[in-house]
């Protein structure tokens, strides 16, 4: 059943902002559901659609079952939100932070207490309730954010690039209890973020945002499959520059509908070709550059990415590249093996 | 019912944060003590103005001290709703079923909670000082519901102010801009007749002036009924046009 449902969604602000342009999807019970897209992308309106903070220009959108703006306060009882800025009080301890959230959700002094009990086991910070904020790190403000967002036990938590800013530990211990409650507690979760891998390794299904609008939506495997094969990244440049780009503009037009390559991506400074089998592709790569002139410095090889999948839909990358690279030298490991086996 | 309770919690929870800051507790206790003691020995001569009947110059300026720390207290009130504009904990409490009013209101509340704390320290220590309360206890409380007018208004304001232009270098300018001459342009230090003509006249425009007037009348004068209405009248007005803009701010805000 679906607890989150839009309608051509978008909010427009003045000077023709196009911010969320018409928007449309569902996000079912008990689902991890990510918007993946760079700042700017539209992320953060459409949460604040949803979360009731800002009206819509147009479209509808339901959470719950009732409609945001119409049944606004209704909804606010049913939803969690967790901001990208961490919005606690550094002059109060943790647990009346948690308290005073308490009383605005309406809850009775006990049940406060018992759920206060409850969330700071959750979350890991059990022995620091009556700690004054000041004193906390960065990654216990992040937990105690995220309690505050679910000591009414909502049916849907909104989290605003909930793991921006983290350390790496920090972040692999809030994907934690992101899954916990969902497992747990049977909360549905949309989340949004520009990290790649926080999509992959948390979202049953990813919608890719770019520009207020939504460019491809699926498990992080379909989105992946539907690119296909291998992606060999080719740099035929060791600076970036005019000559560069003409590099880049030749090798694009040399490799466009040979048979073996299902679609080239020129970036700065890169072309990314998608090939069925990337070890047998790459020798036939350099030859036919090597023929034009064109001299590869660089070449490697990867499994798609949700990064390649969003320079395919978008023809830009989300942000400095990572993920499963392939080094030159395991390539010609890898390729020898399978010649061998 | 919801309304008082969600005020409530956000009244506490300013004071409470008010109260762990040390700098604040300073500030609140001391300050209105410096300035009476450093105000009166700079202006220990002008006693002999005041005229028969006169008194002390320390008679003669507590109530404007009274009035003078309202105003402070209120005019900068906003600055605690741009700290949380600021951390995005506003943002957070809107997407709760929280009471939007009580957010603003609840936080004007606590303004004039410590802006009455204030002035209760104020007015023991100017009896400690030898002041003389003309109308005793009445007048007194007489006086604080004169200082609760203002600083429900003005901390009302504040916060619209602070709501309207989001940027602390902005509010902080925009209201020095403003206290400044609100207590220049007032009989806060100096007796009427003693003020240049022009001051005098520009004077009856400022709603402080009617603050200090009334509240002055009541500590050191007597229940001068005249200037005790017009005070009330102005700083009734000031309260209703304090709380609409800072609401109608709020409410623009919060959408």
């Amino acid at each position: 059943m679906a607890i989150i449902e839009t309608h051509q969604l978008a909010k427009i602000f003045p000077g023709d902002i196009r911010a969320v342009d018409g928007i449309d999807f569902e996000v079912d019970e008990g689902e991890i559901f990510a918007f993946l897209g760079p700042n700017g992308a539209g992320k953060t309106t459409t949460i604040k659609m949803l979360n009731t903070l800002i009206v819509p220009t147009s479209g509808s959108a339901m959470v719950a079952g009732l409609d945001v703006v119409k049944s606004a306060t209704e909804v606010r009882k049913r939803i969690g939100y967790v901001a990208q800025d961490v919005g606690v009080d550094e002059h109060a301890t943790g647990k009346e932070n948690l308290t005073l959230y308490g009383h605005f959700y309406r809850l009775d002094g006990n049940t406060i207490k018992e759920r206060v009990k409850e969330i700071f086991d959750l979350v890991g910070l059990t022995g620091s309730e009556n700690r004054m904020v000041s004193t906390y790190s960065g990654g216990m403000r992040k937990r105690l954010d995220l309690a505050m967002g679910l000591i009414h036990q909502p049916q849907v938590i909104f989290m605003d690039e909930p793991t921006t800013g983290l350390d790496p530990q920090t972040r692999a211990s809030i994907w934690e209890y992101i899954r916990d409650l969902v497992s747990s507690k049977g909360m549905t979760i949309f989340l949004t973020t520009h990290y790649m891998e926080e999509a992959d390794h948390l979202a049953n299904r990813i919608a890719i945002i770019d520009l207020g609008k939504i460019i491809a939506m699926g498990t992080a495997d379909e989105l992946k499959k539907s690119i296909g094969g291998d992606v060999v990244t080719v740099s035929p440049c060791a600076v970036k520059d005019d000559e560069c780009k003409e590099f880049i503009r030749r090798s694009d037009a040399v490799l466009t509908g040979k048979p073996f390559v299902t679609g080239t991506k020129p970036t700065d400074g890169e072309l990314a070709v998608y090939v069925n089998d990337g070890a047998s592709a790459i020798p036939t790569i350099m030859q036919l550059l090597s023929g034009q002139g064109i001299e590869v410095k660089t070449i490697t090889m990867s499994r798609p990415s949700l990064d390649d999948v969003f320079l395919k839909y978008t023809g830009k990358t989300i942000r400095a590249q990572e993920g499963t690279r392939t080094s030159f030298a395991q390539i010609r490991r890898m390729r020898n093996r399978r010649q061998q086996g | 019912m919801n309304f008082i309770r969600d005020t409530w919690y956000i009244t506490l929870r300013d004071l409470r944060s008010r109260i762990r800051m040390p700098v604040f507790i300073f500030m609140t206790l001391f300050q209105p003590i410096l300035w009476l003691v450093l105000f009166t020995q700079i202006f220990k001569s002008l006693g002999g103005m005041l005229g028969p009947g006169g008194g002390s110059y320390l008679q003669f300026f507590a109530p404007g001290v009274l009035v003078m720390m309202a105003l402070f207290g209120s005019a900068f009130a906003g600055f605690g709703m741009l700290m949380d504009m600021d951390t995005g904990i506003l943002s957070k409490m809107l997407a709760t079923p929280v009471t939007r009013v009580s957010i603003i209101i609840g936080r004007v509340l606590a303004s004039t909670i410590v802006i009455l704390i204030q002035a209760l320290i104020i007015v023991i220590v100017s009896l400690i000082m030898g002041v003389h309360l003309k109308t005793g206890a009445p007048g007194v409380v007489f006086s604080f519901f004169l200082i609760a007018l203002l600083g429900l208004g003005f901390a009302a304001f504040s916060n619209g102010l602070a709501l309207l232009l989001k940027r602390q270098e902005t509010v902080m300018a925009v209201t020095n801009l403003l206290t400044m001459p609100l207590m220049f342009l007032s009989s806060m230090m100096m007796p009427p007749e003693y003020l240049p003509h022009w001051l005098n006249t520009v004077r009856q425009i400022n709603p402080i002036d009617y603050a200090v007037v009334g509240v002055r009348d009541l500590i050191s004068n007597g229940y001068v009924w005249h200037d005790l209405w017009l005070s009330l009248l102005v700083l009734a007005a000031l309260f209703v046009v304090g709380t609409t803009f800072g609401t109608m701010m709020f409410r623009a805000r919060a959408e």
